[in-house]
């Protein structure tokens, strides 16, 4: 049944795909809307082209392509320390993988499990070193995983990859709503002696009243709702506060910090980062004010599901774009026994981080996210850019190395080509707010009829001159996988930690022209945290 | 005369001489002498749930910030704003485990908000960054799910790590 509708959904992919395909390219021009597509979701201020890249995103959204994003999970997941709480693969001391293969044979098996995952970048290296070490690793590779097939009967076994079986659940599974109800009066339990006969450590936790621990959870999760979730683990207790406690949701909700109160509905500032002055000072608007009693939004429940899936920017880590790409090479002169010609996998990365003031630094590089990540902040990006204007490289470094440690040269070259921006999300409108103002010079060609999608995001860059501005027209979408790919399963991943690409044009101020890029091979942007980033 | 004093007796009988503005941080204190007519505290008010070291504690704070602007309002949260903590109270909050959650049931029933604050960050900070394992290992608690619960709430909240 279940297998039923799933392929009746990918032969309607198929052939969606299929009719697009054979259609003539047809929404180049941006002043055409092309009939056949719904235009209903187009915001204001774009614009009106439906970017290509969008349509192309859209489909396969919840499907196979999870692999931009596994692709760079896994080329992240193999960085980062193996201590699962502080999950950040970027600083310097993470570099070292997790179980680096050593044999021959098992690099080649590893560069197989990355071919069948579609990542051909690491699957290639591992079979260069594979090779490198034992000329013949391919057979000892057959004699292991292939022996009973190889010799009974010639023809090619399937490649039976031992796949980790997730332990079904037995028995009755008690849904989760009631499970945590059942954990309402469960007491902190001291823990065990390290050696048996001895009296119990001391739990004087265990004997503070409901109301306090309460209190301190809030002050963990406001410090940090990661670590606010890691306590629902802690014990039975944690766990049923973690779920009902929904007045900590609702101050997290309004916080400042990780909160809706620094989300931008309209520009904070220029793309050079400075604050925006007017006249008459509107007030900003924000989803939930804390002066004024607040409602949730309507289908919601709970304010941890508000802090769940209301569309929400995040400042505490890095948003990638992982994009490879094989160009055909030409086989070198010197090589004469090389029958085929090379092929180049290309691997850049765009990186932006988004502040809470409303600016955004964007990044194009080839550097890997290790080498640049943990140096991409304003400080750095200042004197980085500092050094290509005035040639003085050794000033600018000490101006970016004053407060951490000294930013690599590698790590400087790719910031040198930061740009500044600034962000905003679409504001939700309500059918009783006025219409909103066209309050900025985008072209808005499509009439009032357009919704924004409360999704949608939309990030201004500098271009390459002083008389280009680049915008980035982006949506958050939920990741479907996780980075640790051990568990197939996730019901419950994080939401809005992706963002897909809608459009990305260049708009030339003097003329009032928009140009658009084509982003032939645009990948979405995948969220990962960075340990430090928006903390204290 | 002098500026005014109550006694107030610990759990184990020991009476403590206090200023009343020191002792007037604790509303429970403040609401019982806004209550009783002049001259009633001849006798020692028993504070029966805090023993002497801890009362002892509680009203060296007291003492610190006798002139602090009493606290508005239940629900203030320009005060849960402020994540840090001044230095003199992290000096005085450096103390053994026992004492710190001693110190907070303390302020928690004397009701002095500003001090039980103090203390909630002050575990809250012994909480951040740290794994589940770790917060079990810091405060000596016994994990209590079964391996499936566990699991279960795991999955339930894997969206809030952010990952």
């Amino acid at each position: 049944m279940a297998d039923n509708a799933e392929l009746e959904s990918f032969r309607r992919q198929w052939r969606e795909e299929v009719s697009r395909k054979t259609k003539p390219n047809n929404a180049p021009g941006p002043s055409r809307s092309t009939p056949g597509r719904p235009t209903a979701a187009q915001p204001r201020h774009f614009p009106p082209t439906r970017h290509e890249a969008f349509a192309r995103k859209e489909e396969d959204e919840e499907g196979p392509a999870a692999y931009s994003q596994n692709d760079i999970a896994q080329r992240l997941d193999r960085l980062s320390l193996a201590k699962p709480e502080e999950e950040d693969a970027f600083h310097l001391h993470s570099r070292k993988p997790r179980a680096e293969p050593t044999s021959a044979l098992e690099h080649f098996e590893r560069a197989v499990e990355r071919e069948a995952e579609g990542n051909l970048g690491d699957s290639l290296q591992h079979y260069r070193k594979a090779y490198r070490l034992d000329a013949a690793v391919d057979k000892e590779y057959r004699n292991k995983h292939f022996a009973g097939a190889w010799k009974k009967t010639p023809q090619p076994a399937v490649p039976s990859e031992p796949t980790k079986v997730a332990s079904t659940e037995q028995g009755p599974v008690v849904p989760t709503p009631e499970l945590i109800d059942s954990f309402a009066s469960a007491p902190i339990l001291s823990a065990d002696p390290i050696f048996e006969g001895d009296p119990r450590p001391p739990c004087p936790i265990a004997h503070v009243p409901s109301e306090v621990i309460v209190e301190i959870l809030g002050h963990v999760a406001l410090a940090d709702p990661a670590a606010f979730a890691r306590m629902a683990l802690v014990c039975k207790r944690f766990a049923y506060h973690f779920a009902r406690e929904q007045h900590i949701w609702k101050r997290l909700c309004q916080s400042a910090k990780f909160g809706f109160e620094s989300m931008h509905y309209s520009f904070a500032c220029d793309i050079h980062g400075n604050p925006e002055y007017t006249l008459e000072p509107q007030r900003r608007y924000t989803p939930f004010p804390t002066d004024i009693p607040v409602q949730l939004p309507s289908p919601l429940s709970s304010w941890s599901e508000v802090f769940h899936t209301y569309p929400r920017i995040r400042f505490t880590g890095i948003y990638i774009s992982t994009v490879n790409y094989t160009r055909a090479g030409a086989a070198s002169a010197y090589s004469n026994i090389s029958w085929n010609s090379p092929i180049h996998i290309v691997t850049y990365y765009r990186y932006i981080r988004f502040y809470p003031d409303g600016t955004v630094i964007y990044i194009l590089s080839t550097v890997e996210p290790v080498d640049v990540v943990p140096h991409i902040n304003k400080a750095n990006v200042t004197a980085a850019r500092a050094t290509t204007r005035k040639q003085n490289p050794r000033n600018a470094a000490d101006m970016g190395s004053g407060t951490q440690e000294p930013v690599p040269p590698i790590a400087m070259e790719a910031l040198k080509r930061a740009q500044w921006g600034r962000w905003r999300l679409s504001k939700p409108v309500s059918p009783t707010d006025p219409p909103e103002e066209a309050d900025n010079s985008f072209p808005n060609k499509d009439g009032p009829t357009a919704t924004p999608d409360p999704r949608d995001l939309v990030v201004e860059t500098e271009g390459v001159g002083a008389k280009y501005v680049y915008v980035l027209h982006l949506a958050l979408r939920s990741s479907t996988a996780r980075p640790t790919n051990a568990n197939p399963s996730h019901p419950n991943p994080s939401r809005n930690t992706k963002l897909v690409w809608k459009g990305y044009w260049s708009y030339d101020k003097l003329t009032d022209d928009w140009a658009e890029f084509g982003l032939k091979n645009d990948r979405a942007f995948v969220f990962r945290r960075v340990r430090g980033w928006g903390l204290n | 005369m002098a500026e005014k004093t109550l006694i107030m007796e610990s759990n184990d009988g020991k009476k403590i001489e206090v200023p009343i503005d020191v002792a007037s941080r604790s509303i429970l204190i403040k609401n019982m002498i806004d209550d009783l007519p002049e001259g009633a505290f001849e006798e020692a008010i028993p504070i029966s749930n805090v023993s002497e070291n801890v009362l002892t504690k509680v009203i060296e704070w007291c003492t610190h910030h006798r002139s602090d602007p009493p606290s508005s309002g239940d629900d203030d949260d320009t005060r849960r704003k402020t994540t840090d903590i001044d230095e003199w109270d992290q000096k005085f909050m450096q103390v053994d485990q026992e004492m710190l959650f001693e110190i907070i049931l303390a302020a928690n029933y004397l009701d002095i908000k500003p001090l039980l604050d103090i203390g909630c960050k002050t575990v809250a900070n012994m909480i951040k960054g740290k794994s589940p394992e770790e917060i079990r290992k810091t405060f000596n608690i016994q994990n209590d799910f079964t391996p499936e619960e566990e699991d279960q709430i795991r999955r339930e909240n894997e969206w809030a790590e952010d990952r």
